[in-house]
């Protein structure tokens, strides 16, 4: 099992350091592409909602993100210090209608719970901790499928 | 992200390659938006080469399509495959837009 962490701004900077880092650990590891793909997507989701709606003060936080790759599953969890809130209370968004009733409100952790095998919400000592859950076995037997 | 602009007749193609994120999405925002101003505009959005997009990308499409329909413009997009065509689905985007398999036929279907 291979663990690394990062400390990134709350800013564009900072989801780019995270993709960097993802990218890397998945080529160091030959991770599958759909499951690192979904990853990417999923990470951005969550980080964004951060960026944009964790803090009201405008100011520089800290988000720690922490990847992990097992055999099994590869894993992600993020903690931010802004104001309590569980993305999987939000309502499914409504996917009906046409383009000029469409709205995107919702859609991002949609993505994330529709990509991900498990997603995990905890608030602890004042902190958002949500952990991002892929298995990779599923996600392996699903392309050699699709190859086949 | 890179974007790679062509044209076919009064036809304008924009190539997006690599990664829709919300890094990246801001600036096919600008260009979309640039390339829709005015009216009667004709537009082939080629996806082949997009590794993959998030709901930040699909906001800018989705605002470049109520753009397009407001300007009495045509926006087709094509070679949504493969994991773009997923997130697509998930989004329920597919019924949104025009989409034509090929470059080709996405010309065809905007004149």
């Amino acid at each position: 099992m291979t663990t690394v962490e990062r400390v990134v701004a709350n800013d564009t900077g900072g989801l780019e350091e995270v993709a960097r880092l993802v990218d890397e650990l998945a080529a160091a590891h030959a991770l599958p592409s759909g499951a690192v793909t979904d990853m990417q997507v999923a990470l951005d989701e969550v980080l964004t909602n951060i960026v944009q709606y964790a803090h009201s003060d405008g100011g520089a936080h800290d988000i720690r993100v922490r990847l992990t790759v097992s055999p099994e599953v590869f894993e992600a969890e993020v903690e931010d210090d802004g104001r309590p809130f569980d993305p999987l209370t939000l309502p499914p968004p409504d996917l009906r209608g046409a383009l000029a009733d469409r709205a995107v409100g919702g859609l991002g952790i949609h993505f994330v719970r529709r990509l991900m095998t498990e997603v995990r919400y905890t608030h602890v000592n004042n902190r958002n901790r949500l952990v991002l859950t892929k298995r990779l076995r599923d996600q392996m037997e699903a392309e050699s499928r699709g190859s086949s | 992200m890179d974007l790679r602009e062509d044209t076919a007749g009064d036809v304008l193609i924009l190539e997006v390659k690599g990664r829709i994120d919300s890094a990246t999405a801001p600036a096919l925002g600008e260009r979309l938006t640039a390339l829709l101003t005015g009216a009667g505009r004709r537009l082939v959005l080629d996806l082949a080469q997009l590794e993959y997009i998030s709901s930040a990308g699909f906001r800018v499409l989705l605002l470049a399509g109520k753009r397009a329909d407001a300007g009495d413009s045509r926006l087709v997009l094509c070679g949504v495959s493969g994991k773009v065509r997923q997130l697509f689905d998930i989004g329920g985007f597919l019924d949104l837009f025009s989409i034509t398999a090929s470059r080709e036929e996405g010309i065809a279907s905007v004149r």
